[in-house]
């Protein structure tokens, strides 16, 4: 590597974080090796972005660090036929809803969702397999926020929708609920689910929550512990989708997904694990037609 | 909120208004009017919204009793401003002084002017001082957020006469103190015994929707119940207009009934909280303001509980 390409880097670096610290950038500035971690890979993306249509400005360091650190990105573009969904107001910093409607965008390789002005911002990544590209699930919120969808397709477009989301603050640094009941323990990775298919309707609703903590690890005392991935499978072991969760995600999280669903298919398999290896292993009855009766 | 993020916001707003925004800097001011609802009982009725920058969060019903040994009043109102004109109020009305003021339960809306009474005379149920102590700061910074400059100089107080008594009397007026739960931990409701009015803080709501932060449906629903049986003649809501016709008990009960009612349906029928929040409003609730946006809050509220309710247990962890 040339002495002129790593100072043009440092250049870039510099524009890219004024949070970096001056001794890190000099270090870095002295260091003629090849540095590799991920936002200076990053840096060196050729990919243009674009200005973003919610003015963040956190938009660029984000486009960096969680869109453009994928190797096949080829190009972003704002897409505002990509949905997000959440009220005006976050009434629950600890429950904020979102839904993401990325139905318009054909050949998906996956969803991250991000909050820019999160302590932690990455929210969740989706890759719909047989699935609808959709999804509503809850977030915390540490103050007023862009939401945003990046939908990253097979040709290596980033699609970006998002919509902005004001909040009082406080939701990421706060202790789980749990804390409050003395038998968090025993009822851990309690799973409730259902399905729900609607005749002449190919995708199924999906529902399900998982009893956990979600620890961000930003309260005081209290490491970061949460799902991490969950996988969905049908009865007959075909990939639905994945869902790789982050600390963001709410307590106890409750999802829903549109799996598409043989007609004779009688489950829908979840597994996963957290981040401290405990299993999540359950299977989601399929009814074969949902009737009135079952509400 | 600490005390530099507070001025910090403060000089922020007059910063910018005053070059600006002319019309921002003209004084803020309460315009709050004593209604006489019976003898020697005065109540300020707030407007039926939500906190804006233009109603200064004067949102919320407070009373004052004339009795020959002082006033009597019950809340105090969103901020220190609040405060001060309120008690302003009372003056020109009475020419007394303050001898009891009741926060009925921790809402801010109902004690952030505790500030221009004394604290020793503020009376409350122990877990509305409890609640206030965890949460008044946090209520407060939000309000500040909300309201701007109305809220300047505002600071949570505390109420130091703990309510563990069953009625007290100042001059003829009898003050029946009557404990109930479930629109938050401890909702404080009062009959004068001389005038036949009950106070019945925000166990009441009339068409304006209940708030349920810090709601339990069922005890709400019990408080409700026994309300309903205490003799009175006037109905005072925490919140809309006085109540001659105890509609107030039974608007509230058929409202929060008819939430949870479609709230469970909604979970019921696999919908996620964004559409479980636009649920169809039945006729007979259009007189009650800002209903849309309570229901919205509500299911924030709520639907994670209903939630866990209905949907239906599988497993857990991998077995």
């Amino acid at each position: 590597m040339s002495k002129t390409k790593t100072k043009h880097k440092v250049t870039k670096i510099a524009q890219l974080s004024s949070k970096l610290s001056c001794a890190a950038l000099l270090a870095i500035a002295i260091s003629a090796t090849p540095v590799t971690i991920n936002s200076i890979s990053a840096a060196e993306s050729t990919v243009a972005i674009p200005k973003d249509s919610l003015n963040s400005v956190m938009w660029d360091f984000m486009a960096k660090e969680h869109l453009l650190t994928d190797t096949s990105s080829k190009k972003i573009v704002m897409n505002n036929s990509i949905l997000v969904h959440a009220p005006k107001v976050a009434e629950d910093q600890l429950n904020l809803p979102i839904h993401v409607d990325a139905r318009s965008i054909k050949n998906i390789q996956k969803i991250v969702v991000i909050a820019d002005l999160n302590p932690i911002p990455k929210v969740l990544t989706y890759e719909p397999r047989q699935a609808e590209a959709r999804i509503s699930f809850r977030i915390k919120v540490g103050q007023a926020t862009p939401v945003r969808a990046a939908v990253l397709d097979k040709d290596g477009v980033w699609h970006i929708g998002g919509t902005f989301v004001d909040a009082s603050g406080g939701g990421c640094s706060q202790p789980a609920v749990a804390y409050g009941n003395d038998d968090w323990v025993k009822r851990l990775a309690e799973i409730r689910g259902r399905i729900w298919r609607t005749p002449g309707q190919k995708s199924a609703k999906l529902r399900f929550s998982v009893r956990h903590p979600m620890d961000t690890g930003l309260a005081d005392g209290i490491p970061a512990f949460f799902i991490e991935k969950l996988e969905l499978k049908g009865a007959d072991g075909k990939l639905l989708g994945n869902l790789y969760i982050n600390e963001p995600i709410s307590e106890n999280p409750t999802v829903t997904l549109f799996p598409i669903l043989k007609e004779a298919t009688t489950s829908v398999q979840i597994t996963g694990r957290d981040n401290e290896g405990n299993l999540i292993d359950v299977a989601v009855p399929a009814p074969i037609q949902s009737s009135a009766l079952q509400n | 909120m600490d005390k530099v993020r507070r001025s910090l916001l403060i000089g922020g707003a007059s910063s910018l208004a005053a070059p600006i925004l002319p019309a921002f800097a003209a004084p803020l001011k309460y315009n709050l009017k004593a209604q006489r609802i019976a003898n020697n009982s005065y109540v300020v009725i707030g407007k039926t919204e939500d906190y804006s920058p233009d109603n200064g969060g004067d949102i919320v019903n407070v009373a004052f009793i004339d009795t020959s040994d002082g006033v009597v009043l019950i809340d105090t109102g969103s901020s220190r401003r609040y405060g001060e004109a309120l008690k302003q109020l009372i003056y020109a009305t009475t020419g007394k002084d303050v001898i009891r003021v009741y926060n009925t339960h921790f809402h801010p809306d109902h004690c952030l002017g505790n500030q221009l009474f004394d604290k020793k005379k503020i009376a409350a149920l122990p877990k509305t001082i409890s609640g206030l102590k965890a949460s008044g700061e946090d209520f407060s910074s939000n309000l500040y957020r909300i309201l701007g400059d109305w809220m300047r100089g505002t600071e949570v107080i505390i109420p130091e006469h703990v309510i563990n008594y069953s009625s007290e009397k100042f001059g003829k007026h009898r003050f029946e103190m009557l404990p109930f739960k479930g629109h938050t931990d401890a909702d404080l409701a009062i009959l004068d015994h001389e005038t036949g009015v009950l106070y019945a803080g925000d166990i009441c709501f009339l068409d304006r929707a209940a708030t349920t932060p810090h709601a339990d449906l069922e005890s709400w629903h019990k408080s409700l119940k026994e309300i309903k049986k205490i003799p009175h003649k006037i109905i005072f809501p925490g919140h809309g207009p006085a109540d001659t016709t105890s509609r107030s008990i039974e608007q509230t009960d058929t409202y929060l009934t008819w939430l949870e009612t479609n709230l469970t349906k909604s979970a019921r029928s696999g919908k996620d909280m964004l559409e479980a929040a636009k649920m169809p409003i039945p006729e007979k609730f259009h007189s009650i303001d800002v209903i849309e946006l309570e229901i919205e809050r509500s299911v924030a509220h709520l639907y994670p509980g209903i939630e866990e309710k209905t949907l239906p247990f599988l497993g857990q962890g991998d077995s």
